[in-house]
């Protein structure tokens, strides 16, 4: 298939998301999508998919315009989309065969009574085109992710696409499952299916595409042949050379180390991890999705084994087996998943704030309302917590006033080491200024602090020092000006140089 | 920013009780029974009526003390109609053969190793309080019936006699219990530390964990309770009939839990208080009474107690709605937290 997309734009309220997207997609093709966190490559397969309507624009078809008004209209034209969350798509409790015919949209197994039988042979000989081997009457769910995610291709496969879009294909996949699907994907475009493959892994992208297209901000800011590219050309088109005055950093690293780790392992997440973390220093934490770096926080704050190694908080040994020895060894985690496991939100925001320091309120376990308040009431006020008042419910605050709750919870414990992970996804830009001020605060008082974050900019923009990690283990460690978009991603995607 | 934050603190203690009583929704359907049956009967509003109210309400009120914590935790204890007949069988025979003390010793200690199973099957074998409780009750029940040989158990002891029979100033000794422990629950809960972590384990299990809050402990002590209260309950109801019958619990649990989900506690967890379950209890023994009094068939008085269950759920699920029907009005400004009511129960389904 032959698809062109001509100045496409697409916005959500305020935010442009597409601002003039042209590319063409020739038949055969294998094409990488590349762009940081945000460029716009979700929006545009959503596009290309049916999913979203383009505000502006035009989608090409073989070079007839194509109104694509829902993701059925794109089925029909051939295209299919295997996205990152594909998991979502299969219902673990039915087999292979089932998940693969959930959409017999012809009745070919029979209008009234599905017979068991074609689709089990039908299912297998879709899998074994793919060169695989599973039993299709097995449950999805009794799979590994690379099987499911097979299943998943197949499944597309079956559709007969022109156009197949593989999302993230490989962020769930170890290195020999990912073989597997790149020896697919080979197969498929010299079957003719034309493909689009978004990932931010560059050597896997360097490995297997025709053409390299990087988005930025909405744009396209390169698009030639592979062969005639660099790692460090792309890695510079995905990044710019933008620099921002958004962030008020501040400087407050002293040379006492507070959270000393030696030798951590954490099952298959992470290895030999050492780290210096010094009072007042904020150290940050590079690497792709799948690296590393979430498990080693959540192994810091006894929330994923820690297989080996040593770790101590102003010299003191700390075994955080669970979050309450992690607290009491006087370490914080800010976590991503803030309504899973940050909030409870039909609790008062007070009662929230209050919630592991509520020791400190207590007499014979009598919560003294009186004292608490007055604590939580003033760590909210330099936190700026903004809410109608202190017992409303957590759920009913913004994003941006639910994340200062979810810091002001730990500010309120007088943390020595502070982890946070995305500190500031899904906040607005006003409340982003406002967590880095607490960050800034927190150093401020010595604390130590370590940053993950997929957002680049807020990573370069606010830690003092970067160890970027690769596979589990940690690669390079970045510091004074060598702390930039480009070194980090060039370390983190293809390795030291 | 810190005045404002105290000004709107000290206000919000005020309109606090006015939103608890507003969220009360079940006081507002105790009245309405209440006025019908003072009109319908002349009986219902006399001293001796209401204290009858009170002994018969006493015994499943007590399972719902235990019920409430448990359900606040977005779990659910199925055990205790069952747990309340194996505690009181126990109790008298023990009673019997070995005295007063070694009986109340013997049913305290059974009710609170029940519960202690059932919440250790519920966290350590992370199996669903549903399935768990079921099973427990039925091993209950059944033990009781070997227990007993399938026969009450008499009771002679008068002082024991004393718990479910006598007086205090004119109010029976059970009605006394119920309100101490509610009294004493609804403090503990409201106000402790323990009560908190109640409320944020039943809200959000891992965000109480990550909080530094012993999720696990806290749901095996609220089982404990509710296997304790089972078993005091026990004691009420065969100190008032003096014998123990292997039987006397059964379909307590469901009464019990109808009296939690009247006054307006979540099952998706979370939120809810006992004062709302004390006057759930009410409801249901107030409709118990009056259908007695107006001498309704027995037959249709299930009937008409699902119809109020019903009644009572529906108008706490839509009252947003209904109250969108009337004009707002001027100082219509009070809070109105996001709408869980029905969406985390729907969202929550654990």
């Amino acid at each position: 298939m032959r698809m062109q997309l001509a100045d496409v734009h697409k916005s959500f309220g305020e935010n442009h998301v597409l601002r003039g997207v042209s590319l063409a997609v020739e038949p055969g093709e294998v094409v990488a999508l590349c762009g940081e966190n945000g460029a716009g490559k979700s929006t545009l397969t959503r596009v290309i998919s049916g999913a979203h309507q383009p505000d502006r624009g035009r989608v090409l078809v073989d070079g007839e315009a194509a109104v694509l008004k829902d993701p059925q209209a794109a089925m029909a034209l051939g295209i299919e989309v295997i996205y990152q969350e594909f998991q979502q798509n299969l219902f673990p409790h039915l087999s292979v065969a089932e998940n693969m015919h959930v959409l017999d949209r012809d009745g070919r197994f029979g209008r009234w009574s599905v017979s068991r039988r074609r689709m089990a042979e039908a299912a297998s000989s879709a899998l074994r085109d793919l060169g695989l081997d599973i039993d299709v009457r097995r449950p999805v769910g009794e799979l590994g992710v690379a099987e499911r995610q097979m299943v998943e291709i197949a499944k597309a496969m079956t559709h007969k696409p022109r156009l197949l879009i593989l999302d993230e294909p490989t962020a769930a996949l170890d290195e020999r499952e990912s073989e597997r699907l790149f020896e697919q994907v080979r197969r498929l475009r010299e079957a003719g299916v034309t493909i689009l493959y978004i990932s931010h892994r560059l050597d896997e992208v360097f490995e297997l595409s025709d053409r390299i297209v990087v988005l930025r901000d909405g744009r396209v800011t390169l698009d030639e042949p592979t062969g005639s590219l660099t790692p460090a050309r792309v890695v510079t088109a995905m990044v710019g050379d933008a620099v921002d005055d958004f962030y008020p950093k501040e400087r407050n690293a002293t040379d006492r180390v507070v959270l000393r780790v030696r030798g951590a392992s954490g099952g298959d997440a992470f290895h030999g991890v050492d780290l210096d973390v010094r009072a007042g220093e904020v150290l940050g934490i590079g690497g792709v999705v799948g690296c590393g770096r979430g498990e080693l926080l959540r192994a810091l704050f006894g929330l994923h084994p820690l297989t080996a190694g040593t770790v101590t908080v102003d010299g003191e040994p700390v075994r955080a087996r669970d979050p309450r020895r992690a607290i009491a060894g006087r370490v914080a985690y800010v976590t991503p998943d803030r309504s899973g496991e940050g909030l409870a939100m039909q609790q008062s925001v007070e009662a929230n704030v209050s919630l592991p320091s509520l020791g400190r309120f207590t007499t014979a376990d009598v919560v003294r309302r009186g004292r608490e308040r007055a604590a939580t009431g003033k760590v909210m006020a330099d936190l700026r917590v903004r809410a109608a008042s202190p017992s409303v419910p957590a759920g009913s605050l913004s994003g941006g006033n639910q994340q200062k709750t979810l810091f002001a919870k730990w500010v309120m414990t007088g943390p020595r080491v502070l982890l946070m992970d995305e500190p500031t996804r899904g906040v607005d830009v006003g409340a982003k200024t406002e967590i880095y001020r607490i960050i800034n605060g927190l150093t401020a008082d010595g604390v130590a602090v370590v940053l993950v974050s997929s957002d680049l900019p807020e990573l370069v923009a606010m830690s003092d020092r970067v160890l970027v990690m690769r596979e589990g283990r940690p690669v390079s460690e970045l510091t004074g000006d060598d702390v930039n978009e480009q070194n980090i991603l060039e370390h983190a995607l293809v390795g030291a140089p | 920013m810190t005045s404002t934050v105290t000004s709107l603190a000290s206000r919000s203690r005020l309109s606090s009780a006015a939103a608890a009583a507003r969220r009360l929704r079940a006081v507002w359907m105790l009245l309405l029974v209440g006025v019908v049956l003072t009109i319908a009967s002349p009986v219902f509003l006399t001293h001796n009526n209401l204290m009858n109210v009170g002994l018969a309400t006493s015994v499943a009120a007590l399972l719902a003390v235990g019920q409430t914590y448990v359900i606040v935790l977005a779990e659910i204890d199925l055990s205790v109609g069952a747990a309340l007949g194996f505690t009181a069988v126990v109790t008298a025979q023990a009673l019997r053969d070995h005295g007063l003390v070694a009986g109340v010793a013997a049913g305290v200690a059974a009710g609170a190793a029940i519960g202690l199973v059932n919440g250790l099957l519920v966290t350590k074998t992370r199996m669903p309080s549903f399935i768990a409780t079921l099973a427990t009750m039925s091993v209950l029940s059944g033990l009781s019936l070997q227990l007993t040989k399938g026969n009450p158990v008499a009771v002679t002891d008068y002082d024991f006699q004393g718990i479910g029979q006598s007086r205090i100033a004119g109010v029976p000794v059970p009605v006394v219990i119920m309100l101490v422990v509610f009294a004493a629950a609804g403090y503990l809960l409201a106000r402790t530390r323990f009560g908190r972590h109640v409320y944020a384990t039943g809200d959000n299990t891992e965000a109480a964990r990550l909080s530094g809050v012993r999720t696990d402990r806290v749901k095996i002590l609220a089982f404990v309770i509710s296997g304790v209260l089972a078993a005091l309950a026990g004691f009420i109801l065969t100190a008032r009939l003096s014998t123990a019958e292997p039987t006397a619990g059964t379909g307590l649990e469901l009464e019990a839990i109808a009296a939690v989900i009247i006054g307006g506690t979540s099952l998706a967890g979370g939120r809810g208080t006992l004062l709302g379950t004390l006057v759930g209890a009410l409801v249901l023994g107030v409709i118990d009474n009056g259908m007695n009094l107006l001498d309704v068939s027995p037959f249709l008085q299930n009937v008409v107690k699902g119809l109020v269950i019903l009644l009572a759920v529906f108008l706490d699920r839509n009252i947003d709605v209904l109250r969108s029907l009337i004009p707002k009005r001027a100082d219509g400004t009070a809070h109105r937290g996001p709408s869980h009511r029905g969406g985390t129960a729907a969202a929550k389904t654990r």
